[in-house]
C-alpha cells in the first residue's frame, strides 16, 4: 500500500539558504511520524511546502501515490492537509466557530452565514470526541493559548482532514496538556488519520510518536522506528555528531548582594486586566534566575517592567537598592539593567540600520560616543568592528544592514551590545529561540560568563531544559505571580510542570 | 512565474537609478497620453523644456517656481523620513505667510533691516506651531496625523481667505476705494522685501539661499547628530527606539515642528520675495504644500536631493503656468507630477526586491538536471 | 424658527435636508474606502477617484443624455484609478500611503481630472440631464419628512440600498467574513486557502468605483456642471468618515448626514441672512475641524482597541517573505 503521504528529493531555496535540500520523506496512514531536527534543519519550511503555502523549487509531492501540485493553501486544504502551526493562524476578534468555518467553500451556501448555530453545535461535538473542547461563541483574543492550539486543531477536524501536521506543538503547553495533546494524537492515528509531528524535543519525539525521520541543514539524515532509538542516538543523528546532552555546570563564581530586587510588582496587560500580581523576586549578584512557565503567563510583562518598558500600577523595582522610575527604559538603561528581548530582530535591533548603529543604540549618549550633540562616527565604527571580532560576528561589517544577520549572529550582536555596558542585571527572555545547537551554546557561554563576572541574570524561557542547564534556582510564574521557587540542581520536570500548570508546588 | 525575493543589499546605484528611470518613464507614458488626445508630445515638450529651462528668464522663474517647492520639500522630507506623514506643509506655509506678512507689515515701517530676520521668525514660529496640533494628537493621543494635517490644511486656507476677503483685518488693505471693493492684502512696506542677490543675469531669490542652507543643515542634523540618530530608529522601529530608552514622544513633537517651521518659512519667503503681500488667492491655488511631498518622495527623503528635484519640478510649474492656455493641456503638470511618482513607488520595488522571472519550462529544466 | 409657510421651510428641515445631499457623495465614497480598508488597503486617492468620476460620468452624459450610462462611465472611472493604486500597493508593494496621493496627485484638481475637463470640452456648461426628485408630489411634500426623505433623488436612495447591501454582505455573507479575516489578519486567511491578493484586488477597485460615483453626484445631481476641483475635499473627509463610522456601514450613514450638515450650513444660512455677522468662513471650516475633534476622539487608546481598525490596514502581505 502507497504511503499517505510522500515528499520526493524536495528543494526549496531563499535568497542566501538552501532550506530543503533533496529531502525524502514518507509518512503512513495510522502512524505518528516525528519530523525532527533542530532550528533551522528546515522543518517548518516542509510542512509549509505540504500546505500549499511555499511552492518547492524542485522534487514532487505524493498523496496515497498519486502525485500532486498545490499552488495554494487551499488546494492543500482540499486534499485534506491540516495544519497547526507554531504561531496560529487565527483572527483574532473572531468567535472561534468562525475561524473554524474560514475560508471553508464546500458545503454551507455561499451567500449566507444561514446557521452559525449549526456551526457551532458540530464545533462542540468535535471537540467533545477528541476531547478538545472549546466555547465556540467565545472570541479567540480571549482564549489561552492551548484553547487555540484547540482552535487550530478543531479547524483541521473539521475540514476532515486525512493528514494533520502540527509544528512544535507544545511549546506553549505545560507538560500535563502536552500528554492531553499526545492522547488526542494517538486517538487520531488510531481512526486511519496520518500525524506529522514536527519537534526539536527528543523525549517529546519518543513520547508519542511510531518512527522519526531526522533532517539536518535542510537534508534528510535517516527515518527510523522510535522504539529502537535512543534520545541519545537521536541527538547525535540531528546534530552529526555526539552530543553531551545539556548538563549541569556547576557555578564558579561567588554570590553576592541582589541586584535586583522585584517588590509586590503589579502591572497592567495589553488587554486590560492585570497581567502582573504581586511579583516577588530577588537576583543576586553572579548568579542566574530562570523564571518558567507556559508563554503568557505575566513572562513578558515582567521582562518589559523590569527593564522599564512597561509602567507598573503597584509595588517597587530596585536595582542594587535603588528604586527604579516606573515605566522608563532609560532610567532602567542608567541604572545598569540591560536587556535581550524575546523579539530579537524587532526590539532588540532596528534593522534596517548598520550593526554600527545597533551597537551604540542605547550607549550613543555617553560621552565617548558623542561629543555634545554631534556623533563620533569613526569612534562607533571602530567600536562595532572590535565588537564583531571579539564576539564572533559572521555575516558581515559594521556597516551591514541588521536584518541582514542570521539569528544567531543577530543574538551575538545584541548580546556583545548587553555586556559591553557592564551591567549590574541581564534580564534575557527566550535567548536561544530559533538557533542552531553551536549558537545555542554560544549564548549559554556568555550567560555564564556573565554570571561568574558578578552580573545577576534573570532568565526567561520557556524550555525547561535550558533552565534546569543554567539557572541556579528557578521560579515559576502562573497568572502573573511566581507560584514556587525551587533549587535548579534539585528539581525535577515533574514539579515544575505541575507549579506551572498552577498546581501545587508542595 | 513572476518570483519576488527581498534583496540582502541595496546597491547604492539603484537608489539613483530609479528615480531617474522613473522620470524616464513617465515622459514615456505622458507622450502616449499627449498622443491620444491628439497633443503632439515633442511639441509639447519641447515647449515644456524651454519655458522652464531655455536661457536666463527661463532659469530665474524657474527659480522663483523652485523656492516654495524646496521648502515644503524638505518639509515633508524631514517628517517623513520618522515615518511621520506630515500632509499639513499647505497649511503650514499659509500659517507661515500670514504671521510673516503680519511682522513685515509691522515692523517693515519702522526698523528696516529687522524685518527680513522677524519675518524669517514669525514664518517659522507659525508654521511649526501649526504643525504641533496634529503633532500633540499624534504623540499623547496616537491619533493619526495623516488625516488631522490635512484637515487643518483647509482650514488654514479659510483663515488665509477669511483675512483678506471677508473681514477688516490689519493685512487687509483698506487705504483705497477699488480696495474696499475689490479685497487684497496691503503691500508690505520695501523694507521687508528680501534681498535678491544676483550671479550674473542670474537672480537668486534670498528664499532660495535660505533653502539650501536649510537643506544642508539638515542633512548634517539628521546623519551627524544624536537628534537624527534617534530620529533614524524611531523611523525604522519605534519598538527598538522605546526598548532602547529614546523619548519618541519628544522627537514627535521636535520633528513635526521643525517640518512646519521650514513650511511656514516657505510662507514668509512667498510674501517677502515674490508677492509682497499676504495673497490668498495665489497660495492657496498653488498646492505647493502636495507638490512638496511629491518632491521629497522622489528625493527618497535626502535633503540634497530634494533640492535638485524642486528645481526640476519648479521649472515644470513654471512652464505648465506660463504655458496655460488654449493650446496647451491644463492639468498636464499634475498629470506628470504624479506619473512620476508612479514609476517611483513601482520602482521602490526594484531597489529593495529582486524580480525573477522563471518560465514553468524553466523550472522543470531545473528539475530534470538534478 | 418657523416662517409663515409652515415647517417644512424651517430652518431644521432644510438644513436637514440639504444634510441628506451633501452626505451623498461623502456616503458613496466612503462606503467603497470602508471595503478597500476592510481588506487592509488604505486608499488615499479618493479625492481623485471622486474627480475622475465627475468629470467623465459629467462628459458621459453630455455626450449620450443617458444617466444610467453616466453612473457607469463614472465608477468605471474610479476603478480604473484604483486599479492603479491596487497594482503600486498590492502587487508592487509600495507605501500604500505614498500611492494614494500620488493618485490624487495625479487625478485630482491639478490633475487628470482638470487635463480631461479641458479635452473634452465639458465646462461651462449646464448638464443635458441630471437626476432629480421624482417621487410623487404628495409624498415631497409631507410635513417635516418630505423634504427631507421624498425630495431626494433616485442616488440618495440607492445609496440607503447600498448601506444595507454592504452590512449584509459584511455580517452575514461567506464572502464578507472572508473579507474581514483579509484585512484581520492575512496570514491566517492565506493559510486557510482565502486569495488574500484577489480579495485585496477586489474591494480596493470597487472602493473606487463607488468613489467615482460619489464624485458623479455633484456633476450630475447637485451642481450639474463640471468645474474644476468640484469636490473641494469631499474625498478627504470620505476617508475621515470611515474612521469616524468604526468601519460600519450604518456609522457611514449617520457620519456621511452629520458632514454633510455642516457642509450645506454655510450656505443656508447665508442665503437666509441668519447670523450674519459670522463670517462664512467659520462654518465653511466646521467639517474640517469636526472631523479632526472626531478623530482625536475615537483615536483615545480604549475606543481603538475594542473597536478598531483592521488589524493589517496599510500593511503589505507577502507570503514568502522570510
Amino acid at each position: 500500500m502507497p504511503p499517505a503521504v510522500e515528499l520526493r528529493d524536495i528543494t526549496k531555496r531563499f535568497p542566501g539558504v538552501v532550506a530543503n535540500d533533496g529531502v525524502r520523506f514518507e509518512a503512513a496512514e495510522g502512524e505518528v511520524h516525528a519530523l525532527l531536527g533542530e532550528n533551522g534543519a528546515g522543518k517548518s519550511t516542509l510542512s509549509n511546502i505540504l500546505t500549499g503555502l511555499y511552492q518547492p523549487d524542485e522534487g514532487e509531492i505524493l498523496l496515497g501515490g498519486r502525485p500532486v501540485d498545490f499552488g495554494s493553501p487551499r488546494d492543500a486544504l482540499d486534499a485534506g492537509i491540516g495544519m497547526v502551526h507554531q504561531h496560529f493562524r487565527l483572527v483574532p476578534p473572531f468567535t472561534v466557530a468562525e475561524n473554524v468555518i474560514l475560508g471553508d467553500h464546500r458545503g454551507e451556501g455561499k451567500r449566507f452565514l444561514v446557521h452559525p448555530r449549526r456551526i457551532e453545535r458540530r464545533v462542540a461535538e468535535l471537540g467533545e470526541r477528541y476531547r478538545i473542547a472549546v466555547d465556540p461563541r467565545a472570541r479567540v483574543w480571549q482564549l489561552s493559548l492551548g484553547e487555540q492550539q484547540r482552535v487550530e486543531i478543531l479547524k483541521a477536524l473539521y475540514r476532515e482532514a486525512r493528514i494533520l501536521i502540527l509544528d512544535e506543538p507544545t511549546a506553549v503547553l505545560t507538560p500535563q496538556e502536552a500528554e492531553s495533546l499526545f492522547e488526542t494524537l494517538r486517538v487520531m492515528a488510531a481512526e486511519g488519520r496520518t500525524v506529522i509531528f514536527i519537534s526539536h524535543k527528543l523525549h517529546e519525539v519518543k513520547a508519542v510518536s511510531d518512527r522519526v525521520t531526522v533532517l539536518r541543514d535542510g537534508k534528510t539524515v535517516d527515518t527510523v522506528s522510535t522504539a529502537s532509538a535512543t534520545p541519545r542516538s537521536l541527538a547525535a543523528l540531528m546534530v552529526g555528531r555526539e552530543v553531551s546532552l545539556a548538563e549541569r555546570v556547576p557555578r564558579t563564581g561567588e554570590v553576592g548582594e541582589p541586584v535586583l530586587e522585584v517588590r509586590d510588582l503589579w502591572a497592567p496587560g495589553d488587554r486590560g486586566g492585570d497581567a502582573l500580581r504581586g511579583v516577588d523576586l530577588v537576583v543576586r549578584a553572579g548568579e542566574i534566575v530562570a523564571i518558567a512557565g507556559v508563554a503568557g503567563n505575566g513572562q513578558r510583562e515582567l521582562a518589559e517592567t523590569v527593564t522599564g518598558m512597561r509602567a507598573p500600577s503597584r509595588g517597587e523595582v530596585l536595582v542594587s537598592n535603588r528604586n527604579l522610575r516606573g515605566g522608563d527604559a532609560r532610567d532602567a538603561i542608567g541604572a545598569g539593567v540591560a536587556h535581550v528581548p524575546e523579539d530579537r530582530l524587532h526590539t532588540g535591533v532596528a534593522p534596517s540600520l548598520s550593526i554600527a548603529s545597533n551597537v551604540v543604540l542605547k550607549s550613543y549618549r555617553g560621552n565617548h560616543i558623542s561629543r555634545g550633540p554631534l556623533l563620533k562616527l569613526r569612534t562607533i565604527r571602530e567600536h562595532a568592528a572590535h565588537l564583531i571580532h571579539r564576539y564572533d560576528v559572521r555575516g558581515g561589517g559594521p556597516d551591514v544592514p541588521a536584518r541582514q544577520l542570521s539569528g544567531g549572529n543577530l543574538q551575538k550582536v545584541v548580546l556583545a551590545r548587553e555586556f559591553h555596558g557592564e551591567p549590574r542585571v541581564l534580564v534575557v527572555a527566550s535567548p536561544t529561540r530559533g538557533l542552531d545547537v553551536a549558537a545555542i551554546e554560544t549564548v549559554h557561554r556568555y550567560l555564564r560568563d556573565a554570571a561568574a563576572a558578578g552580573v545577576g541574570v534573570l532568565l526567561i524561557s520557556e524550555d525547561l531544559d535550558e533552565i534546569l542547564a543554567l539557572a541556579d534556582r528557578v521560579a515559576v510564574m502562573y497568572e502573573g505571580a511566581i507560584v514556587g521557587e525551587r533549587d535548579a540542581g534539585t528539581a525535577t520536570v515533574e514539579e515544575i510542570g505541575l507549579l506551572m500548570a498552577g498546581g501545587d508546588g508542595a | 512565474m513572476i518570483r519576488i525575493e527581498r534583496r540582502l543589499t541595496q546597491p547604492w546605484w539603484l537608489g539613483v537609478l530609479v528615480p531617474v528611470g522613473s522620470v524616464v518613464v513617465a515622459f514615456g507614458v505622458m507622450t502616449l497620453v499627449l498622443l491620444a488626445t491628439g497633443h503632439p508630445p515633442g511639441h509639447t515638450f519641447s515647449r515644456l523644456i524651454r519655458t522652464g529651462f531655455g536661457g536666463m528668464d527661463a532659469l530665474n522663474a524657474t527659480f522663483v517656481a523652485a523656492t516654495p517647492l524646496l521648502f515644503t520639500g524638505l518639509c515633508a522630507a524631514v517628517a517623513f523620513r520618522m515615518q511621520l506623514f506630515n500632509i499639513g506643509g499647505e497649511g503650514q506655509l499659509y500659517v507661515g505667510a500670514i504671521l510673516g506678512a503680519g511682522a513685515g507689515l509691522v515692523l517693515g515701517n519702522h526698523t528696516g533691516w529687522l524685518s527680513v530676520p522677524a519675518m524669517i521668525l514669525a514664518g517659522a514660529a507659525g508654521g511649526a506651531a501649526y504643525a504641533l496640533l496634529p503633532g500633540l494628537f499624534r504623540a499623547f493621543l496616537s491619533t493619526n496625523e495623516i488625516i488631522t494635517s490635512l484637515m487643518l490644511n483647509y482650514v488654514a486656507a479659510l483663515v488665509i481667505d477669511y483675512l483678506i476677503f471677508d473681514s477688516q483685518s490689519y493685512w487687509r488693505d483698506t487705504s483705497t476705494p477699488t480696495a474696499k471693493v475689490f479685497p487684497q492684502g496691503k503691500n508690505l512696506p520695501a523694507a521687508a522685501s528680501w534681498p535678491l542677490s544676483h550671479v550674473g543675469s542670474l537672480y537668486l531669490p534670498f528664499g532660495l539661499l535660505l533653502g539650501v542652507v536649510l537643506a544642508t543643515v539638515i542633512w548634517l542634523l539628521y546623519t551627524r547628530t544624536r537628534f537624527g540618530f534617534e530620529v533614524q530608529v524611531i523611523g525604522d522601529s519605534p519598538r527598538a527606539a522605546a526598548y532602547a530608552g529614546m523619548r519618541t514622544r519628544r522627537k514627535i513633537l521636535a520633528v513635526m515642528a521643525l517640518s512646519g517651521a521650514i513650511a511656514g518659512i516657505g510662507g514668509a519667503s512667498q510674501d517677502g520675495d515674490f508677492r509682497h503681500t499676504l495673497d490668498p488667492r495665489g497660495l492657496t491655488s498653488a498646492g505647493y504644500g502636495y507638490a512638496g511631498i511629491v518632491i521629497a518622495a522622489l528625493a527618497r527623503y535626502n535633503p540634497f536631493a530634494v533640492c535638485l528635484i524642486a528645481f526640476l519640478l519648479g521649472g515644470l510649474q513654471n512652464a505648465g503656468y506660463a504655458l496655460q492656455g488654449v493650446d496647451f493641456p491644463s492639468g498636464l503638470v499634475g498629470v506628470l507630477q504624479g506619473l512620476i511618482l508612479f514609476c517611483a513607488l513601482g520602482g521602490e520595488l526594484l531597489i529593495r526586491y529582486r524580480v525573477r522571472l522563471k518560465t514553468r519550462a524553466a523550472a522543470a529544466a531545473e528539475a530534470a538536471a538534478t | 424658527m418657523l416662517l409663515a409657510s409652515g415647517i417644512n421651510d424651517s430652518i431644521v428641515v432644510v438644513v436637514l435636508a440639504s444634510a441628506v445631499v451633501y452626505g451623498t457623495p461623502l456616503l458613496f465614497a466612503a462606503l467603497g474606502e470602508l471595503l478597500a480598508e476592510r481588506a487592509g488597503v488604505l486608499n488615499l486617492g479618493v479625492e481623485g477617484m471622486m474627480l475622475v468620476g465627475a468629470v467623465l460620468g459629467f462628459w458621459a452624459v453630455q455626450r449620450t443624455g443617458s444617466l444610467p450610462l453616466a453612473i457607469l462611465v463614472a465608477a468605471a472611472a474610479g476603478a480604473a484609478m484604483a486599479l492603479i493604486h491596487a497594482f503600486l500597493t498590492i502587487t508592487l508593494r509600495a507605501n500604500q500611503i505614498v500611492s494614494g496621493l500620488a493618485l490624487t496627485i495625479f487625478a485630482g484638481a491639478a490633475g487628470l481630472s482638470s487635463y480631461l475637463g479641458n479635452d473634452l470640452n465639458v465646462a461651462d456648461q449646464p448638464a443635458r440631464h441630471s437626476f432629480s426628485s421624482f417621487l410623487p408630489h404628495s409624498w415631497r411634500t409631507a410635513k417635516f419628512v418630505g423634504p427631507i426623505l421624498f425630495n431626494q433623488s433616485a442616488l440618495v436612495y440607492g445609496s440607503w440600498v447600498l448601506v444595507a447591501l454592504v452590512a449584509l454582505y459584511l455580517n452575514r455573507t461567506r464572502l464578507g467574513l472572508n473579507l474581514r479575516a483579509v484585512g484581520e489578519s492575512p496570514a491566517a486567511a492565506d493559510a486557510m486557502g482565502i486569495n488574500v491578493v484577489g480579495y485585496r484586488y477586489a474591494h480596493t477597485v470597487v472602493g473606487g468605483a463607488l468613489a467615482g460615483i460619489g464624485g458623479a453626484t455633484f456633476t450630475l445631481w447637485i451642481t450639474p456642471q463640471w468645474v474644476d476641483g468640484i469636490t473641494s475635499g469631499a474625498g478627504w473627509i470620505a476617508i475621515a468618515l470611515v474612521i469616524f463610522a468604526f468601519w460600519r456601514p450604518a456609522l457611514c450613514l449617520v457620519g456621511a448626514y452629520l458632514f454633510g450638515a455642516f457642509s450645506g450650513i454655510p450656505f443656508t444660512f447665508q442665503a437666509r441672512g441668519i447670523l450674519k455677522s459670522v463670517p462664512p468662513e467659520l462654518f465653511q471650516s466646521l467639517p474640517y475641524v469636526m472631523t479632526v475633534v472626531v478623530l482625536v476622539l475615537v483615536s483615545s487608546a480604549g475606543a481603538r482597541r475594542r473597536l478598531g481598525a483592521p488589524a493589517a490596514l496599510g500593511t503589505p502581505y507577502v507570503r514568502e517573505e522570510r
